[in-house]
């Protein structure tokens, strides 16, 4: 099922006047409002009148999550702050969050986007969907909430945690569509199959999203709850869930160009790759109100493609990721960077000591389990002291990246260094 | 009062031959020897002949190391001695963190290790009730 056709089948020359347009307007905007573009533009020596349609695109600055850290809070609102609804955020490299706004109108898209997502997945208004992704500041549970009642769908606002509630509501409401991350559905799935009450669900759609997942855990999801799986893309600074997603045929993640326009770079050269090539994913936003952000690099490594797809859909397909050009990691949906382990280990001593962080998938949850180097300045003679220290720094770490983290004692040099730099992280997921 | 050592040992195979491959390696004889184990970690707890001596070893080795204070008791080896002393500090207020035992040799007396958790004091008590105070 195709949600607005009109945008979403366009012809190549359409899309790319309406985004020309949509871009100039977009600029202009950014230049008279925005202080940071207004500047970083001027230093680059160009106008809003040297652009003229989407291939000036390249001329444009980047804009990078430390330009939004820089800029904390509002700095690059491009509205009144009485013009902004809400806000999100999420977390940021050293610990400050990324925070993003929207006005009404921008509200309005994401739920158009949204809709459309949940289209694609043949969600329609006669179906019942359990939105299990957190609610609050994070974008993935009101985001999906607001698209699926855009859509007429029913919407039942689970948010995450407590499985055996999520699968008694599933089974009592008639429960057909979930939206949650993929890693979470696996859990309800296993938690369904302990309860014996696979066959007791109506369940025929997923739409999962936020966090890295390989065809075969879709395939796993498919075979398990005997649904169709779909996935959803999206970051906060560009809108949140809904970018871009998969359709039946699971041949990339259109991508709303008429709203996002993408980009492929060379993460080192900064410069556009030829077609088809693997890059970093750029998006500019160009019917944003609050904040509109141009070329914006995500970090994340994916090619595109133009071709229309069988679906009927014209929209350019990102293909699944291949990971990232930062050092970021997505566990339980949630952004990590080994930075704010860093800082948070400052924050306890007065330098960092060596440590690793170890994330695995266990019964399909992530897992983050830090090993932390003991040193002389914080190592005791007694055991209580040192199972206090463990807690201490669990707790500690938790407070940074808002996620249950296991903290391992390990004796000095058991951290491998190589070439004089530890290695800060291993993820055994095995998800790229 | 007897200087020990404490090492942090992860709860692993072969992790308390580490610590004791460095001793024997540097010629330190060790007088008691203790290990208190969590489900991850442990700390190795020894009295050696040179103290400072094995501590400079273990550290170069790449061991996390402690010098600490704890008292050494000589026992009589009948019923009811340990009792006598554990009484003796209890009797006086005074917590007792830990105990091991010294090594046993032939024809030496039984001496006990006591960690607690004011020392002097609980030295001067100990003292004070006729018990036997040994050094290192």
């Amino acid at each position: 099922m195709i949600w607005n056709e009109t945008k979403e089948c366009m012809s190549r020359d359409e899309i790319v006047t309406l985004q020309g347009a949509r871009l100039r307007k977009m600029v202009d905007r950014v230049y008279h409002n925005v202080e940071f573009y207004r500047k970083k533009m001027q230093q680059m020596g160009i106008e809003p009148g040297d652009i003229r349609g989407i291939e000036d695109l390249s001329k444009l600055p980047y804009t990078t999550k430390d330009d939004l850290r820089d800029n904390y809070p509002f700095g690059l609102f491009a509205v009144p702050e009485s013009e902004v609804v809400r806000i999100h955020a999420s977390s940021g490299t050293t610990g400050k969050a990324t925070v993003v706004g929207y006005t009404r109108r921008d509200i309005e898209i994401w739920q158009e986007c949204v809709a459309r997502v949940l289209a694609m997945a043949n969600v329609g208004k006669n179906d019942k969907i359990q939105v299990s992704y957190g609610y609050g500041l994070f974008t993935g549970g009101l985001g999906v909430h607001y698209g699926a009642e855009n859509l007429g769908a029913t919407v039942v606002p689970m948010s995450t945690g407590n499985s055996k509630k999520q699968i008694t509501m599933m089974q009592d409401f008639g429960v057909t569509a979930i939206a949650c991350t993929p890693s979470y559905l696996l859990h309800i799935a296993e938690t369904l199959e302990e309860a014996n009450a696979l066959d007791k669900i109506k369940l025929r759609a997923a739409i999962c999203g936020a966090e890295p997942w390989t065809d075969n855990m879709r395939r796993e999801i498919e075979r398990k709850l005997n649904i169709k799986a779909y996935d959803i893309y999206g970051l906060s600074e560009i809108m949140g869930p809904g970018v871009a997603s998969d359709c039946d045929y699971h041949c990339g993640l259109h991508v709303f160009e008429d709203h996002f326009v993408p980009e492929i770079i060379n993460p080192e050269t900064l410069q556009p790759v030829e077609a088809g090539e693997t890059g970093e994913l750029v998006f500019t936003t160009v019917t944003k109100e609050a904040l509109p952000l141009i070329r914006y690099r995500t970090k994340d490594l994916t090619s595109i493609t133009y071709d229309k797809c069988e679906c009927g859909r014209t929209l350019a397909r990102i293909s699944r990721f291949k990971g990232r050009s930062d050092d970021m990691l997505i566990i339980r949906g949630v952004n990590v960077f080994p930075s704010q382990i860093e800082a948070a280990l400052l924050e306890i001593g007065e330098t960092s000591p060596h440590y690793l962080m170890i994330v695995d998938r266990i019964n399909n949850l992530d897992n983050l389990e830090v090993w932390v180097e003991v040193e002389e300045r914080f190592f005791s003679d007694e055991i209580k002291q040192l199972e206090g220290l463990t807690k201490k720094i669990a707790h500690v770490l938790q407070n940074a990246i808002g996620l249950a983290v296991k903290v391992k004692l390990v004796e000095p040099k058991t951290i491998e260094r190589s070439e004089g730099k530890a290695k800060r992280v291993i993820d055994k997921r095995k998800l790229v | 009062m007897i200087k020990q050592l404490s090492v942090f040992v992860e709860n692993e195979v072969g992790s308390l031959a580490g610590v004791t491959a460095v001793l024997k390696e540097n010629k330190i004889n060790l007088k008691a020897a203790a290990s208190f184990d969590t489900p991850e970690f442990g700390i190795m707890r020894i009295v050696v002949d040179q103290p400072e001596e094995a501590k400079a070893v273990l550290i170069q080795e790449g061991f996390v190391v402690k010098i600490s204070e704890v008292i050494g008791v000589e026992l009589v080896d009948q019923p009811g001695d340990l009792d006598r002393v554990l009484h003796i500090i209890a009797d006086a207020g005074l917590c007792v963190n830990y105990i091991y035992s010294f090594v046993l040799r032939e024809n030496n007396a039984p001496v006990m290790i006591f960690h607690v958790n004011q020392l002097k004091m609980a030295e001067e008590v100990l003292k004070n009730n006729n018990v036997k105070v040994v050094n290192q």
